[in-house]
């Protein structure tokens, strides 16, 4: 139901558009409904449940662009908008490369992103799920004495796409998570750690039992942690950190970023910048994960695009101003305003984490950074981190409170394992992998 | 747009199944935004965010709905959903007080804009392009963005409180990008406040890009950060990031009605060094981090977090107000409708204290001068944080030396904090440009600070 009134409304949006004066426009419609129970202490403590629409429209006009966002679909409210927005256009300067993408989605591709077992959940079944992993976190371990709440999330949406060249689609997504916060004390300090789980179907999520042993080991395994050493060592980072890693290796190949000078890979495609073993992904096109989708935000088709192979470094993520604008084509990685990842990958390789480390003389396992990029323009990485220390292939003890740090090219290149460990969790993703040599900055 | 009876109705609609307090917020923003690059104004985007949250509370457990939908219809629905929480954790009946119209001070000028001049806003991003190329001949990209936006909102809650109040917010925000071919460097700077963006004439694109371009250019030549423990200075004005990561966080109510920050139960207590003090402001004129009132509608305050390095309170929102019998200290805050509101910052800052930037440099013999920070986060639990050294220097032998490429610091609030060794005479609030994160919502905040010395910090650089 919801399928047809999407199309409805950006069909609306497209003629109010023409109306304004607008020559061509693409309209994006989502409407969703979102879910969010948070348990904390046996009993439910926040409870969320609401159904939001949104507006997401480019107008051209002579050469001219502007944008739209709006969540007022009121008859008078949609056509003021969009007459603003027209009238916006006059201010920007003409730009041969704006406008509707050449080549758009054409049959529909099934990519099983909708699970109706989210869609047709029980209210009380999703609190439960909340409450369970609460119960679950405190039974854990007699040492979680507290938490900052354990939740189930979930979204039933659609998402539509319509433009003034006669295109339109639409598909519909589910997504649902669970994830906790539990706080175990050690001594006169709290330590908290974070975990969860999220992915298109209920039954590709981790089990509430699992995701409370791992929430709670990475609580108490740090107990007693202290500064590393100020040295130079390998460093293992583990696949959530190692995701993260990834979102700045993303930003750096976002065509967005290089066509303005903020990337440090700018200049590079075609030469190898990383070790045999980077070979990094974008698919949009893997059946059933979360950054899946039949097509972007302009309506061009999703694609599987290696963006390292065996280091060296193929090509940029572009969309299709961007794509004109640096001489390639779209490879489906508009989010309507700008670039985003669709599965953003490291391909994984052959050894358990566990074999990792026991491979580590001396060096460093990363559990959790804190920080972000800030920039892309020099490369250079450093975040807080908290793990372990590494001796003769074991963990040693607990450390935190120190940082990790050197340029994302080294550290590409000095990629010397990476681990069998990849999940699709999240859009970007990366198994666990080892860097040969890092600066670790402690006492 | 949203009468009082809408709203008494949508009050005693979401206390059906009972509930200790209940609260609509109503919103209708409109943003105006431009973006330059390659010397050209490249974007404009208008945005509307309209629509209505509705929340119950329970004990120490909330239901909260919105709806975008402003028909009667889905309201109610909204607010059958929001008082579904009343079912799952019982609780007494309560009516809504009749609501009392309050009226609120100014603390920004606010025309409502009602016509769009875009040949001003492509101005301020022009005028900006091109004193950042004219600077140096090594910048060699201009990226910039003006965002003038005006919030309405209409707050009802169960005890009869009715505001309305009218929040505009303008920002600059201009990156330079410098390269001498072998090496590649950025500069940020941004600016703003609740006001007009006739707020730039004051404060001048040319003045922001010059500065942009400095800082990009002076990375130009940066040294690649020291790593270890050394002495940090902490810069006058954006420096004001450290207290928000390392303290103002570990203060708000909800960590500490829980019990997960360090902080929680230690009010009296000494958490700082006696030169310590930090304050969290809400009604400082047209500053980006000021509320006439919050978002459930009670006015903005001036609030002591710690004094002379004694934990004075904490930052509170009316439901974690009324579960640790407190007042509410209008620290309420939703990045819009969409969300249901949590304790947080306003303008967080140190006043001044004695000694002289000159005094604290020359007492350094090894260490960096963090002149702003691009950026930081906390963990509040244990009170560890990072942040991300915008513009800094080496200090050596009582001198600022070498530029500092990209340093990171890290270390652990009240630590930190014991650490203060000197603060300077200097104090003031930096420019308005910060953006809080916390919980999935964005709120624009201030921060504000004397140059600050602390005697030992982590820096996360790659040179020994």
């Amino acid at each position: 139901m919801n399928d047809a009134r999407a199309i409805e409304l950006a069909c609306e949006a497209l003629e109010l558009a023409s109306a304004a004066g607008a020559q061509t426009a693409e309209a994006s419609v989502s409407i969703a409904r979102r879910f969010h129970a948070e348990a904390r202490d046996n009993a439910i403590s926040k409870l969320e449940a609401s159904t939001g629409k949104g507006l997401f429209m480019r107008v051209f006009r002579g050469g001219r662009k502007a944008t739209l966002t709006t969540s007022d679909f009121s008859p008078d409210g949609m056509s003021d908008a969009i007459r603003r927005a027209v009238a916006q256009a006059d201010q920007v300067a003409v730009d041969e490369f704006a406008g509707l993408p050449d080549v758009v989605a054409g049959e529909a591709v099934d990519l099983a992103l909708f699970d109706p077992r989210i869609a047709d959940r029980d209210g009380a079944e999703k609190v439960d799920d909340a409450i369970k992993l609460e119960r679950l976190i405190r039974e854990a371990d007699a040492r979680v004495v507290n938490s900052s709440g354990s939740n189930y999330t979930d979204a039933i949406a659609v998402t539509a796409i319509a433009n003034t060249s006669g295109f339109s689609a639409v598909y519909s997504w589910t997504r649902a998570g669970r994830s906790t916060g539990p706080v175990a004390l050690d001594g006169g300090v709290k330590r908290i750690a974070h975990y969860g789980t999220a992915g298109r179907y209920l039954d590709d999520l981790e089990a509430a039992g699992s995701v409370a042993t791992t929430a709670v080991r990475r609580a108490v395994d740090l107990f007693g942690a202290r500064k590393p050493p100020t040295m130079r060592v390998p460093v293992i980072f583990e696949r959530d950190v190692a995701a993260t890693f990834l979102d700045d290796i993303f930003a750096a190949a976002s065509a967005g970023n290089v066509a303005i000078d903020n990337s440090w890979l700018t200049e590079r495609t075609g030469s190898r910048v990383g070790s045999e073993l980077v070979t990094i992904v974008d698919d949009g096109r893997l059946v059933g994960k979360l950054g899946s989708s039949p097509f972007d935000g302009e309506g061009v088709p999703t694609q599987r695009t290696p963006v390292f192979e065996r280091g060296t470094l193929r090509t940029f993520l572009y969309d299709t101003y961007y794509g004109r604008k640096l001489g390639a084509a779209s490879t489906g990685n508009s989010t309507g305003g700008g670039i985003g990842p669709n599965n953003f990958y490291l391909e994984p390789g052959a050894m358990s984490l566990e074999e990792l480390i026991a491979a580590t003389p001396l060096g460093v396992l990363v559990l959790d950074t804190i920080g972000f990029a800030t920039e892309h323009a020099s490369g250079t990485y450093s975040r807080g981190a908290r793990g372990f220390f590494i001796e003769n292939g074991e963990l040693a003890y607990p450390i935190d409170e120190f940082t990790v740090a050197g340029q994302y090219v080294d550290m590409l290149a000095n990629i010397d394992s990476v681990a069998n460990d990849l999940q699709f969790d999240a859009t970007v993703v990366s198994p666990s992998f080892r860097v040969s040599e890092l600066m670790v900055s402690g006492n | 747009m949203f009468d009082e009876s809408l709203l008494s109705r949508l009050l005693d609609r979401a206390l059906q199944h009972g509930g200790e307090y209940a609260d609509v917020f109503c919103e209708r923003r409109r943003t105006v935004s431009y973006r330059l690059q390659d010397g050209r104004v490249h974007d404009a985007t208008y945005g509307v965010t309209l629509g209505v949250g509705i929340r119950v509370v329970v004990g120490e457990s909330a239901g909260f709905a919105s709806s975008d939908d402003l028909s009667s219809e889905a309201l109610m629905e909204a607010a059958d959903s929001a008082a579904l929480i009343a079912r799952t954790a019982p609780s007494g009946k309560t009516a809504a007080a009749e609501l009392r119209s309050e009226n609120v001070p100014n603390l920004y000028d606010c025309d409502p804009v009602t016509a769009i001049d875009g040949a001003r806003y492509a101005a301020l991003l022009e005028r900006a392009d091109r004193t950042a190329r004219r600077y140096d001949p090594r910048v060699v990209a201009v990226n910039a963005h003006v965002v003038d936006e005006l919030q309405e909102v209409w707050i009802a809650s169960s005890d009869g409180r009715y505001v309305r109040d009218c929040r505009p917010l303008v920002t600059l925000g201009i990156q330079a990008v410098a390269t001498d071919k072998k090496e590649r460097s950025s500069g940020y700077v941004g600016d703003g406040g609740r006001t007009s963006i006739a707020y730039f004439d004051r404060q001048t694109p040319e003045m922001l890009a010059e500065d942009a371009a400095r800082i990009a250019t002076v990375n130009l030549s940066a040294v690649p950060a020291p790593a270890g423990e050394m002495a940090m200075i902490v810069g006058a004005g954006g420096g004001g990031v450290l207290l928000h990561e390392a303290v103002g966080h570990g203060l708000e109510s909800d960590f500490n009605r829980r019990g997960t920050s360090l902080y929680s139960g230690r009010v009296g207590e000494r958490v700082a060094s006696e030169l310590v003090t930090i304050y969290d402001d809400g009604n400082l004129h047209e500053e980006r981090g000021s509320l006439n009132v919050d978002d459930e509608g009670v006015l903005g305050q001036h609030k002591v977090l710690v004094e002379n390095g004694v934990l004075r309170g904490y930052m509170q929102d009316t439901l974690n107000a009324r579960l640790m019998g407190a007042q509410s200290t209008g620290s309420g805050r939703r990045q819009s409708f969409r969300f249901a509101p949590q304790p947080r910052m306003c303008n967080t800052y140190m006043p001044n204290g004695d000694s002289t930037v000159e005094e604290i440099v020359a007492s350094t013999q090894r260490g960096i001068f963090a002149k702003s920070f691009a950026g930081g986060q906390v963990e509040i639990a244990k009170g560890d944080f990072v942040f991300m050294v915008g513009e800094g220097y080496l200090v050596e032998n009582g001198k600022i030396t070498a530029p500092l490429r990209n340093a990171t610091i890290v270390g652990n609030g009240p630590d930190a904090m014991r650490k203060v060794v000197a603060v300077g005479n200097d104090s003031r609030l930096a420019r308005g440009h910060y953006t809080c994160g916390k919980g999935g919502q964005n709120v624009p905040v201030g921060v504000g600070m004397p140059t600050v010395k602390i005697s030992s910090i982590t820096v996360g650089g790659t040179q020994t």
